[in-house]
């Protein structure tokens, strides 16, 4: 599977479980998703500043009665775990976290790497049900993360790394 | 004037039209025994987030939307005005009870006690109708705002210090449920 192919049935099979609210913070595995959300027309998709600012718009849209889903790097799990808690489990808000894995192999920058190997037990220790994904042909398990979070009545993560994006 | 006073100056304003988002543990606290609401989602955590959630109901529902904030609560989300700019949501307005404190922890200042302007961060960030008003002139301004197109952003001058109250007795769940049931009716009627 492409590179192209991965973000296009990545977005296909979230949409196709009810995802229809989309924030991201960039990264550079993201980019081709990001792209790919830029230019669907059926769903909401806004850029935002920091990860908690996104989990702050999702928790609005889905007081509406919207399913949202953040896409965001790892690295950002390390500035939202408190709002993560706070807002996130307190109220029981039941979203996705796409989740790119900076970090693993296939990193070229050394620096990334402590919160790369930090980030599964980081998101475990709050008690986020979270997943591992490396397959790309993975993205309709991907996609019905977004009722389960129903399911969980919380936030789920899905972590996405190298391999799951065609990028090594 | 304080918070509690000032929160007092504008409960007459809200009716069952609006929507408010209403920041942390001891505004809400005060907004609860002013007058409480299905349409109040009391965020009792997630410090900074009550304009961002605002932003992203505002972005759903036809109906005004109320940020109520804290200073020290947008000097930690400053990011968010340049959202609530480009989003351009006629119908947001974020009301700041700028105290000059951090007034959950015991009264500490923040920095716009020393100076800096919210009101002119909004502006500089893209928001053109940013104010800074004072506690006894907000409630105007509120009106004023509420019949408006916005974006919004008024930044209301205060005393520090909180009114002792008692916790609200609500759960998250209840306040969240009676909060997106309140906003489904809404929606059901445009």
């Amino acid at each position: 599977m492409s590179a192209t192919d991965v973000n296009q049935a990545l977005l296909r099979d979230l949409k196709a479980n009810g995802a229809d609210f989309f924030v991201s913070v960039p990264c550079k595995l993201l980019g081709g998703f990001i792209s790919t959300l830029e230019q669907d027309n059926e769903i909401t998709y806004r850029a935002v500043n920091r990860e908690e600012e996104g989990l702050g718009i999702c928790t609005g849209a889905w007081l509406a009665g919207r399913k949202p889903v953040i896409v965001m790097q790892n690295t950002g799990v390390g500035t939202l775990i408190t709002s993560l808690c706070s807002l996130g489990l307190y109220y029981r808000l039941p979203f996705l976290m796409v989740i790119s894995h900076r970090g693993s192999p296939g990193e070229p920058i050394g620096a990334q790497v402590p919160m790369g190997t930090a980030v599964e037990t980081l998101l475990q220790t709050i008690n986020i049900p979270t997943y591992m994904f490396s397959d790309p042909s993975d993205t309709k398990k991907v996609g019905q993360l977004v009722p389960f979070t129903d399911v969980a009545e919380g936030p789920v993560a899905a972590i996405l790394d190298y391999d799951f994006w065609g990028a090594r | 004037m304080r918070r509690y006073e000032l929160l007092k100056s504008i409960t007459p304003l809200l009716t069952d039209e609006e929507f408010v988002i209403c920041n942390l543990g001891f505004p809400s606290q005060e907004l609860y025994s002013l007058r409480d609401s299905d349409n109040h989602f009391y965020m009792l955590g997630s410090m900074g987030l009550s304009s961002s959630i605002g932003l992203g109901l505002s972005m759903e529902i036809d109906n005004t939307v109320i940020a109520i904030d804290g200073d020290g609560s947008v000097l930690m989300n400053l990011g968010t005005l340049s959202t609530i700019a480009l989003e351009d949501c006629k119908n947001f307005i974020l009301f700041i009870v700028d105290n000059g404190s951090y007034g959950s922890t015991g009264d500490q200042p923040t920095h716009t006690a020393k100076g800096t302007s919210l009101a002119a961060i909004a502006k500089a960030a893209g928001i053109d109708s940013s104010v800074e008003v004072a506690g006894a002139d907000a409630a105007d301004k509120l009106a004023q705002c509420m019949k408006t197109p916005g974006p919004h952003v008024i930044v209301a001058k205060v005393e520090p210090g909180s009114q002792a109250m008692n916790p609200i007795p609500l759960t998250s769940l209840a306040i969240r449920d009676r909060f997106r049931e309140a906003v489904k009716a809404a929606q059901a009627k445009t």
